[in-house]
């Protein structure tokens, strides 16, 4: 089961930052303003950003990015990293073309 | 342990869920969501994200005729995210006499309930869907379907809840429901906390026959794994949503605004997991999504598979959901059972939910999908 | 579907460890790799190891993959390379793809060694080509040929850093500085003084502000931090560069352990809950090397092993009692690995102010990369003796002992502790062979003569750029932190097989500069 959140618990107003338009997810080049912004609507979990904004959705599946988008959303909740579950891991956890995994049961 | 109160409680944070909390702030009720993982994590974001009105039972088509004509068309706009709602048709392929014959039947039942459907020649076909294999014969064609994102409309409806101040907690599973006086007023989650409401929806997919139980209500429904792959971006392909008969192996699938295609089909063991199982992909599901892929699309076949994932679906005995008032437990709702074509219909589910829990009459004629209908 | 009583995922250190352990046990064993090359991260690590014997100390990290490759293939383990483990199924089944299909494959127990990806942090310009990890410079430079650049700023002082940096220096890439957030450097302080008295400044407390450049890196903005790690305004430095290094830290590459079911925690990435044998939360799926929580490639020899002579015991390929022993000694040498003052308890602490002998630890080294020559005097490794002797500058207490087994005449004692600071004995006779010289990993051993010629010394180091500066030559020599101190002229340059690659140069200083002199440039 996932840790206890009230996501009506107040993590302030999103306020602009100078470097909103870094990106921060290259696979899918999702800026920072963006993770910050779905922060903001709610979406607390890595799950729940990376469906909302795609970040972490790409070939690496946020193999680099993760990590990041965890501090951000730590630093936004005023949280620690650490209690931030990661997204799903899954399979594939490289790219394949089609033909080349239908052939598994060929 | 603590005690907190709402108009309307609800478990489950899923599409439905969301969406009822939605629509019961937009009347003013306030709502407690309660979830037990991640905002959207069953079948609300673990399905083809299909909106059709076609091949559904005359007992729920009302439903998405009502979504269809009413909801989804200014859904992006009420909600302030885009859910990548296309009304762009879905198309069902034949590759042989039998598919030809399959479909005419098919056309024939929804002509009958008035929808505008047709069977197109193979020309046709190619001329709408111009990269589909040669092998296909024919197709049915209806242009009213359509799909969206359902990881998008899912936490839309979240997003626009919160906003209107619906209190979502995750991380709370709700083990039973709590009576007094005979009718619910509560729920009791796992971590020992009370929640009080007037109402009690429970729409907690398939973990609803559980809760249920404890005031000995039980939905006859089953867990089934489906299993989607995820196709890397691709330039536009074809707008709607595509549909490989049950006969042939089955298959669903479209493309995101993105340009990744979504393709979901059968698995060859589905039927025999062990009770146990995880929601973990299965060896060679994708493997077989894969060739059923290429088999009706060629064109797919160098590119790449980046993801796989696999969700649960509740079906229903009589493969339509359970909607509405529970008589025997006043104060009770529930919406579950959606075997595998809910999310179509969540917005006017959701919204005849949000009008039962205030006494109202529900916009569409639900009763057909009562939970009476078990009851001998 | 082909069944191993072991499949190993990940051809590096841990990985084929663990497969010459379970083959050893007599079990069927196959490795998968996604890599064209076994070996992992070894195939780029020309610096020599530090460590043990058992550790493969002295030996350079290339040499030790092709070690342990041989190995592997002696006892007929299945080496499957160009194979990309993509996902971890019900009962230890995996898919591979390889020669452009997927297959399948079952295990009796599996053995997730698949390493760790190179960390990120990102700041104004992170995405421009040019800005790389410093261990992808390392697989252009060392695996493939390729400079990644010709000028380059490097950002973190950790040993992938100040290694990685060194390495560049071998290639020909200049260093405009290292720096790190942090006020100390975090790596070993021989790899620090290596590339500080090459004349590479260290800049601690600075972070990385932009990347400059519209298409890709023409520069790279820094700026002093303070102790809660924020920029201080007017501290702004610029450095012309064509490349960012960034070496700051690994994430544990878990995903297939994740997928499997494996219960996680978090510790500096995630990684999965193991018990001492490296089994994970599902019986018969183990995690060994850097994907079961960072450390470096010897410790992983050894967990693989643990994690191999675990899975032979699990199905029954070796007795309870064998591998009781097996485990025992295993375990020791795992400890030994994990002592002295870069061990996990250490870790960060900045409190640090004497070695485990109790003498006074300079901030000089950990904040400059070097030490003053005044502090340098107080260690063991250093005295003063007639005719040649060894001046040893190894200033922690890191686990590591070649020079002691190096010297055949007793000069050097490190004793049974191995992370103890080596100690030159007082009446022992240096004979001038250099080996102490060329087996020091951390290139810290010098040998001084200063009864050479009047007014003069020989200093003889251990020199590892080409081209070798010819005898008769004429140059400069630096000191610790690479200024310059003098004139200096090579009076012998001295190769061998022995010496594994590091050439001992020995230059003629006039005596003055006996302490100072320990670098030389033309």
């Amino acid at each position: 089961m996932a840790e206890y959140l009230d996501r009506s618990s107040d993590i302030g107003k999103l306020v602009a930052m100078p470097d909103d338009d870094m990106i921060i997810c290259r696979c899918e080049e999702i800026t920072k303003g963006e993770i910050r912004k779905a922060i903001h609507d709610g979406m607390w979990t890595m799950t729940e950003i990376k469906r909302y904004t795609r970040a972490g959705m790409g070939l690496c599946q946020g193999q680099t990015c993760s990590r990041i988008i965890k501090g951000m959303i730590a630093k936004e909740l005023g949280v620690l990293p650490l209690s931030i579950d990661d997204n799903t891991a899954r399979v594939p956890v490289r790219p394949v073309e089609v033909r080349v995994y239908g052939k598994g049961i060929n | 342990m603590s005690n907190q109160c709402a108009d309307v409680v609800i478990a489950g944070g899923g599409v439905m869920g969301n969406a009822t909390a939605y629509y019961l702030r937009k009347k003013g009720c306030s709502v407690i969501v309660l979830e037990e993982e991640m905002l959207g994590n069953g079948g609300s974001s673990r399905n083809g994200g299909g909106v059709r009105q076609s091949g559904r039972d005359n007992r729920e088509l009302p439903l998405a005729i009502y979504g269809i004509g009413n909801i989804w068309p200014h859904l992006s706009e009420e909600l302030g995210v885009d859910i990548e709602y296309h009304q762009a048709g879905n198309i069902k392929f034949a590759k042989d006499e039998r598919g030809v014959e399959f479909y005419k039947k098919v056309v024939e039942q929804n002509l009958k309930k008035g929808l505008e459907l047709r069977m197109l020649n193979q020309a046709e076909t190619r001329e709408i869907c111009p990269l589909v294999s040669d092998e296909i014969i024919a197709s049915c064609y209806c242009p009213s379907d359509g799909h969206a994102n359902a990881l998008m409309t899912t936490l839309a409806f979240y997003k626009r809840a919160r906003e209107l101040g619906a209190r979502f907690i995750t991380g709370e599973k709700v083990l039973s429901v709590k009576l007094h006086k005979g009718r619910a007023k509560g729920v009791i989650t796992s971590r020992g906390n009370v929640y009080e409401g007037d109402k009690i929806i429970i729409t907690a997919g398939y973990e609803s026959r559980a809760i249920l139980n404890s005031v000995h209500i039980d939905v006859p429904m089953r867990r089934k794994l489906i299993e989607v792959i995820i196709i890397e971006m691709q330039p536009k392909i074809f707008p709607m949503m595509i549909t490989i008969p049950d006969y042939d192996g089955g298959g669903y699938g479209h493309q995101t605004d993105h340009g990744s295609f979504v393709f979901g089909g059968h698995i060859p063991l589905e039927n025999y997991l062990r009770p146990e199982e995880k929601e973990v992909t299965q060896l060679i599901t994708t493997a077989s999504n894969c060739n059923q892929l290429v088999s009706y699309f060629p064109y797919f076949k160098d590119a790449k598979v980046i993801r796989s994932w696999s969700g649960w679906t509740d079906l229903c005995q009589d493969e339509v959901p359970v909607i509405g008032n529970i008589d025997e437990v006043p104060g009770l709702l529930t919406a579950c059972g959606f075997t595998g074509h809910g999310f179509g219909i969540s917005p006017a589910v959701a919204a005849c939910l949000s009008e039962l829990a205030v006494d109202k009459e529900p916009s569409v004629d639900i009763s057909g999908l009562s939970y009476s209908r078990f009851i001998m | 579907m082909i069944r191993y009583d072991v499949i190993v995922i990940g051809a590096g250190p841990a990985g084929l460890s663990a497969s010459i352990e379970a083959a050893e046990a007599g079990m069927k064993v196959a490795v998968f790799d996604e890599n064209t090359r076994p070996g992992g991260q070894l195939f780029k690590q020309i610096h020599k190891f530090f460590g043990a014997k058992e550790h493969k100390a002295k030996i350079r990290g290339f040499r030790i993959g092709e070690e342990l490759l041989a190995e592997a293939e002696k006892l007929q383990v299945d080496v499957h390379l160009n194979a990309a483990v993509i996902g971890i199924h019900d009962f230890n089944s995996i898919a591979v793809v390889e020669n452009e299909q997927v297959s399948f494959y079952k295990a009796g127990n599996l053995i997730i060694a698949t390493g760790a990806s190179e960390n990120m942090v990102p700041f104004d310009g992170w995405t421009l080509p040019g800005v790389i990890g410093a261990g992808a410079a390392q697989t252009m430079m060392n695996l493939h040929g390729v400079l990644p650049g010709k000028k380059v700023l490097m950002v973190g002082s950790g040993n992938v850093g100040l290694v990685v940096g060194y390495q560049l220096l071998q290639a020909g890439v200049e260093i405009a500085a290292i720096i790190d957030a942090a006020p100390k450097i975090g790596g070993y302080g021989v790899h620090a003084s290596k590339v500080a008295r090459t004349g590479v400044p260290f800049l601690l407390s600075h972070t990385i502000l932009k990347a400059e450049g519209e298409e890709f890196v023409t520069g790279a903005a820094v700026v002093e931090v303070d102790s809660k790690f924020q920029p201080i305004k007017g501290t702004e430095k610029h450095f012309d560069v064509d490349t960012i290094c960034m070496a700051v830290g690994l994430s544990p590459m878990s995903q297939l352990l994740r997928i499997a079911g494996c219960e996680m925690k978090e510790m500096g990435g995630l990684v999965p809950a193991c018990n001492e044998y490296g089994e994970t939360s599902i019986s018969g799926i183990f995690a060994a090397g850097d994907v079961a929580g960072i450390e470096e490639a010897s410790s992983a020899m050894v967990g693989g092993r643990i994690a191999g002579a675990a899975s032979a015991l699990r199905d029954g390929f070796i007795m309870q009692g064998d591998f009781e022993e097996k485990y025992k000694a295993l375990k020791e040498s795992l400890n030994q690995l994990r002592q002295g003052m870069f061990c996990k308890e250490n870790r960060g602490k900045t409190d640090m102010t004497a070695t485990e002998e109790g003498i006074p630890l300079s901030n000089s080294l950990l904040e400059k990369g070097y030490l003053l020559e005044k502090e340098i005097i107080k260690f063991p490794g250093v005295k003063k003796k007639a005719g040649v002797h060894p001046i040893i500058e190894c200033t922690q207490n890191i686990p590591c002992n070649p020079c002691q087994t190096a010297c055949k005449f007793n000069c050097i004692s490190i004793g049974e502790n191995i992370t103890a600071l080596p100690v030159v004995i007082e009446d022992s006779k240096c004979t001038n062979c250099g080996m102490c010289v060329a087996s020091c990993s951390g290139q810290a051993i010098f040998l001084l003569n200063e009864d050479s010629e009047d007014g003069f010394v020989s200093i003889t180091l251990p020199y590892e750029f080409l081209p070798y500066p010819k005898k008769g030559v004429k140059g400069i020599a630096l000191d610790r932190s690479g200024n310059r101190v003098c004139e200096a002229e090579i009076i012998g340059l001295r190769t061998a097989e022995a010496f594994d690659h590091t050439a001992l140069l020995t230059m003629k200083v006039p005596s003055e500069f006996a302490m100072s002199a320990r670098f030389f440039t033309l």
